[in-house]
């Protein structure tokens, strides 16, 4: 790649892991973020990433398929699930979605603890470490790019009226059936990706890293960051990335913090730390 | 005679009370059709069935041709319907001109040749292609003629929230016009308005009226509806108890008693403790 200055590979080098998840989480928190844009809870995106980590992982360790091919297919299996959970509980009131994609975790993490090809409770290891650092950024940024440019246009109207108005927004000929379906299909693609490159930088992977708990872990940081735009959840994924490694002392602590979290933002910043509003228009 | 809007038998029950019962509706093409009654006669539920908010329990509803009785509220407002509510829904986060760009969602949707990914499809859309632009374009200058139409055009930037109850009223016709629907549905536009508010809205529904768009308007307040209604209905506990032009149904015994009736009792018991 590029010629890095010798501090800054130092520096690189050093934070990679961090870095890395900083990347990675920003990722997560996309995932999440199209979910609530259209006014959805889904709680499935730790299972999304699983799914792209334990498929990308086996790929790799078995099939021994180049990770240019690994990656987008990692995403097929999140796509799958997405649609298996999404065509029943869509047509319903929200609150299915968010219970079926809670019963998806479980249901994934206790298939991958008991079924050989899976590792049970030791997970898969050895993974090579495929994901370069550019590559994660890359990502993250044409998502961010991506994610922005649909939120300014016909789109991103018809999401953000969704959200605020269901009934409004099919009056308008909003079709919300379709709508909700294909946020949940580009949740799963950026949770499966997200997992992929998990997977490809950390070497090993577990069933726990995919349960309820990192599930509740990615949704706060969509609550604390905000939804107005796509950057917000970002650093909201940023922000809370970065807390605990600055008081590491109590990371056991970090689910309740989290929890906290959640509370303080739905109580008093509604709207998320980062609360501006993008313009919804494109001339 | 074909119909621009043809229920028939239309019948929605609510647990133990039958809100629309075996109600005929028909709207011809133009003009100013209106549908009065008391309060709780139904109207509101009936706009819901045309709509498709709600699922008849009985009846169907033919609207431009075409039997829509099953079809889901979007697919109506892209066959040409759009509706205000009597409770005011604007997207209140949104600025006033993105509320009326939102009201042409139907009107801008992808063409159907297979360039649905390239104009305001999801390529069209990220890739910022010459016809995502035009349309995009095309679109805020449509909005802000509504807008200029109900005399918003100078709150185009204002956050919808922010704008008084009357003017969150005129934005709803806005949104609900912008797209030239065949067919516009009006739930109480002038309920709580004053009087010059009201007369403002008459001059305006009219105006609306001339713009080819049929109007069904709802309406508990008969003075408001005899001065600009082609035709008129009247419901009653959720059935049609009169039809014809205004006239007609103005000196109609049968109305006067069935409707002012059940003012003056509504009157009688609200004024009583
Ligand atoms: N969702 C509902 N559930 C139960 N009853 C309803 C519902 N919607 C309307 N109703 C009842 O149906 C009747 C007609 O209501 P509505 O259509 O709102 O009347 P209007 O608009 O003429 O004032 C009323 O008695 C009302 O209480
Ligand atoms: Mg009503």
């Amino acid at each position: 790649m590029m010629a890095v200055p010798p501090w800054l590979d130092d520096l690189l080098w050093t934070y990679q892991n961090l870095i890395h998840s900083l990347g990675i989480n920003g990722l997560l928190a996309l995932s999440m973020y199209v979910v609530l844009a259209v006014g959805q809870l889904s709680l499935g995106q730790a299972a999304f990433m699983g799914l792209g980590a334990y498929g990308s992982a086996l790929l790799t360790l078995k099939l021994h398929w180049p990770f240019w091919v690994v990656l987008p297919a990692s995403c097929v299996a999140p796509a799958m699930f997405a649609l298996a959970v999404g065509v029943p509980t869509l047509r319903l009131s929200g609150v299915y979605l968010a219970i079926a994609t809670i019963g998806l975790g479980e249901v994934l993490r206790a298939v991958y603890l008991n079924i050989d090809l899976f590792g049970g409770a030791l997970g898969l290891s050895g993974i090579p470490a495929r994901a370069e650092t550019w590559m994660i950024y890359g990502l993250l940024a044409a998502a961010v790019i991506v994610l922005w440019l649909i939120g300014r246009s016909r789109i991103g109207r018809a999401m953000e009226a969704m959200r605020e108005d269901e009934t409004a927004a099919q009056v308008m000929g909003v079709d919300i059936r379709r709508y909700r379906m294909g946020a949940l299909l580009a949740s799963a693609l950026l949770a499966g990706i997200a997992g992929a490159l998990g997977a490809h930088v950390s070497s090993f992977i577990g069933p726990n890293e995919y349960g309820f708990q990192p599930a509740v872990t990615i949704l706060s940081f969509a609550l604390l960051g905000g939804i107005g735009t796509p950057l917000a959840p970002v650093l909201g994924a940023a922000v809370l990335t970065l807390l605990p490694e600055a008081l590491r002392g109590f990371s056991d602590l970090r689910l309740v913090f989290n929890g906290v979290i959640i509370v303080l933002a739905v109580l008093f910043l509604p709207n998320g730390v980062f609360a501006w509003r993008m313009r919804r228009r494109a001339a | 005679m074909t119909w621009l809007l043809e229920t028939t038998g239309l019948t929605r029950r609510f647990a133990g009370l039958v809100a629309v019962d075996g109600v005929d509706l028909r709207v011809a093409q133009g003009g100013i059709h209106a549908v009065i009654g008391p309060n709780g006669a139904g109207k509101t539920t009936l706009f819901n069935l045309i709509s498709g908010l709600i699922v008849p329990s009985a009846g169907t509803i033919r609207f431009a041709g075409t039997d829509v009785t099953r079809l889901p509220p979007d697919r109506r407002a892209a066959l040409g319907m759009g509706r205000t509510f009597q409770n005011i829904r604007v997207f209140g986060a949104m600025t006033v001109l993105e509320n009326v760009l939102t009201g042409l969602h139907a009107r801008t949707a992808p063409d159907l040749l297979g360039t649905g990914l390239l104009g305001t499809g999801l390529l069209g859309t990220v890739l910022r292609l010459p016809r995502f632009r035009a349309a995009e374009r095309e679109a805020v200058a449509r909005a802000r003629a509504a807008l200029d139409l109900v005399g918003l055009g100078a709150q185009a930037e204002t956050r919808a929230a922010a704008l008084s109850y009357g003017d969150q009223r005129r934005l709803e016709i806005a949104r609900a016009m912008a797209p030239e629907p065949r067919l516009l549905l009006l739930d109480e536009p002038a309920a709580g308005m004053n009087p010059a508010e009201t007369a403002a809205l008459g001059a305006l529904v009219r105006r609306l009226g001339g713009l080819g768009t049929t109007i069904l308007l709802v309406e508990h307040d008969m003075g408001f509806v005899m001065g600009i209604s082609d035709a008129v209905t009247v419901l009653n506990f959720g059935r049609r108890i009169l039809d014809g032009p205004p006239e007609a149904v103005r000196q109609s015994p049968v109305v006067i008693e069935a409707y002012l009736g059940q003012k003056v009792a509504a009157r009688l018991a609200k004024s009583a403790p």
